[in-house]
């Protein structure tokens, strides 16, 4: 059992990883500012690194929530096994929605409801649950978005050159924000590693010592770091890449200065958060980036039903990974029958997403539509767009005068003035149709 | 409940997000303005924003320092 809720445990920091991806890197990739592959690597390496650097986070992200120790209730093994049904079975869906949704809240949820259909409602601790994930949920974004868009606004204001004597604008150059971005968003990935890869480990402490082969109230062992970090890595390589394309593209437009003020304020978010002890989620951080930091510019448009998904989506992660969580609970208290059947179902949940996936692969080649012009010269761009801009206008108006001649003949007597080109072009269709 | 924990975070974040930003922006526009033709000092221009530039990585590594409980124990 200890070994199967182990590699439970790995597969989950697995699907965090890939998940977690889009935080860091969706909005380079969607600048151009790293190429999705040497992107994922990047933050694959990152999150290796930054899983090192900090165990603080493990002893006290998963503690507390459920009663546990000499007063409250013993986990056991299969409670925590069931949760973690739960967490990636929703973590798979929300995968293949391309939502990015908070593995975290995913893990609480599964947790909660394993606990309350294993042990009951006394077993849940309602304050700090509502301390640790529910305010958190409400102010991360709105802390990460406010910030972006102060900065957002901040680094267009400074950047904005006009000419003194004339007050018509210069070119802007803001190219070296795209450059910065690298640095940003290499360290939204190492504060990931930090932050997440530290609740599996915390987890697989905590089966550990309810197996009773790790004495209570120590740290987790080297081996279990290596392991989570190692599993989170690969998972981040892997590449969510259809949460790379909500959170790159889906969302707003992204330009590299936006980019690179959103990626600062998640990073420094997650840091402050788990530095002062009122843990955020990174990934409703960084949703929350890149909403405020769309609201930042002007002339940028969120797309508000894809934002309005996205929080549907938090909203079930909670009760969804609690169903599946308390679901696989009540399979495992019957006997070894039980987690065998649990067990395979959910691998072959898991396998049938994956599978279905297949169908509409969404791969680095085309998680997002890269700006190919993003190295190239700002200007010719500009000016390609202006064309662009202008043929378009000249078609709307073609499109226009052809309605018009369409509707001409439909009322024969039109008013004179202005009407009377269409009305003329109207009967020279006329007569060429005869 | 912790609204001072969360009064901390916000505006912890609020000042290390727009130094950095503020930071790495002026480098940016000094190294615009630099590249100007009709500019009369473009080296001075040029180092300015490199101080920019560093010392928005030394908030960055500052910040990390502060995180980090390898160092600060």
């Amino acid at each position: 059992m200890v070994a199967l809720v182990i590699a439970l445990a790995l597969f989950f920091d697995f699907t965090n990883g890939f998940h977690d991806t889009a935080n860091a890197m969706a909005t380079p990739i969607a600048t151009g500012a790293i190429k999705p592959k040497t992107a994922v690597t990047l933050a694959a390496l990152l999150n290796l690194v930054g899983a090192f650097l900090s165990t603080e986070v493990a002893k006290t992200v998963s503690g507390g929530i459920i009663r546990e120790g000499t007063d409250g209730v013993q986990i056991t093994p299969e409670i925590i096994f069931a949760g973690l049904m739960g967490a990636i079975l929703w973590n798979m869906i929300t995968w293949l929605k391309g939502l990015p949704s908070s593995s975290s809240h995913a893990l609480f949820g599964g947790l909660i409801g394993a606990a309350i259909a294993g042990i009951g409602f006394g077993s849940v601790n309602l304050e700090t649950l509502m301390q640790k994930v529910i305010l958190p949920a409400i102010f991360a974004p709105l802390i990460a978005g406010l910030v972006a868009y102060v900065c957002t606004r901040l680094a267009y204001a400074l950047t904005s050159r006009h000419d003194p004597e004339t007050g018509s604008k210069l070119t802007q150059k803001r190219g070296g924000f795209r450059t910065g971005q690298i640095f940003t968003s290499s360290l939204v990935a190492l504060a990931h590693g930090t932050n997440d890869a530290q609740k599996t480990m915390g987890i697989i402490t905590l089966v550990l010592i309810a197996a009773g082969t790790q004495a209570p109230g120590t740290g987790p062992q080297f081996w279990v770091i290596a392991a989570c970090a190692f599993a989170i890595a690969i998972g981040t390589y892997s590449g969510g890449w259809r949460i790379i394309r909500t959170m790159g593209s889906g969302l707003t437009e992204v330009k590299p200065a936006q980019g690179f003020a959103a990626e600062t304020s998640t990073a420094s978010a997650i840091l402050a958060s788990s530095h002062l002890g009122f843990a955020l989620s990174t990934t409703q951080v960084a949703s929350g980036s890149v909403i405020g930091s769309g609201m930042g510019r002007k002339g940028t448009t969120v797309r508000w039903n894809m934002v309005g998904k996205i929080a549907v989506g938090w909203l079930f992660t909670l009760p969804a990974a609690g169903i599946v969580g308390a679901l696989t609970a009540l399979l495992v208290n019957t006997g070894v029958v039980g987690v065998l059947i649990a067990a395979i179902a959910g691998t072959g949940a898991v396998l049938f997403m994956f599978f279905y996936s297949r169908k509409s692969a969404v791969g680095h080649h085309n998680a997002v539509e890269v700006e190919e012009a993003g190295q190239a010269v700002r200007f010719a761009k500009k000016k390609a767009m202006a064309r662009a801009r202008a043929e378009a206008k000249a078609k709307a108006k073609a499109d226009a005068s052809a309605k018009a001649n369409a509707k001409a003949p439909s009322s024969p007597k039109a008013e004179a003035g202005p009407q009377a080109p269409a009305d003329a072009d109207a009967t020279n269709s006329k007569e060429t149709q005869r | 409940m912790k609204w001072l924990e969360l009064l901390t975070v916000a505006g912890a974040t609020l000042i290390a997000a727009s130094t950095v930003v503020t930071l790495y922006a002026l480098g940016v526009r000094l190294t615009a303005i630099a590249a100007d033709a009709s500019q009369p000092s473009p080296g001075l221009k040029r180092s300015l924003a490199y101080v920019c530039f560093g010392l928005c990585g030394a908030a960055v590594l500052f910040g990390l320092y502060l995180i980090i409980p390898y160092f600060s124990k």
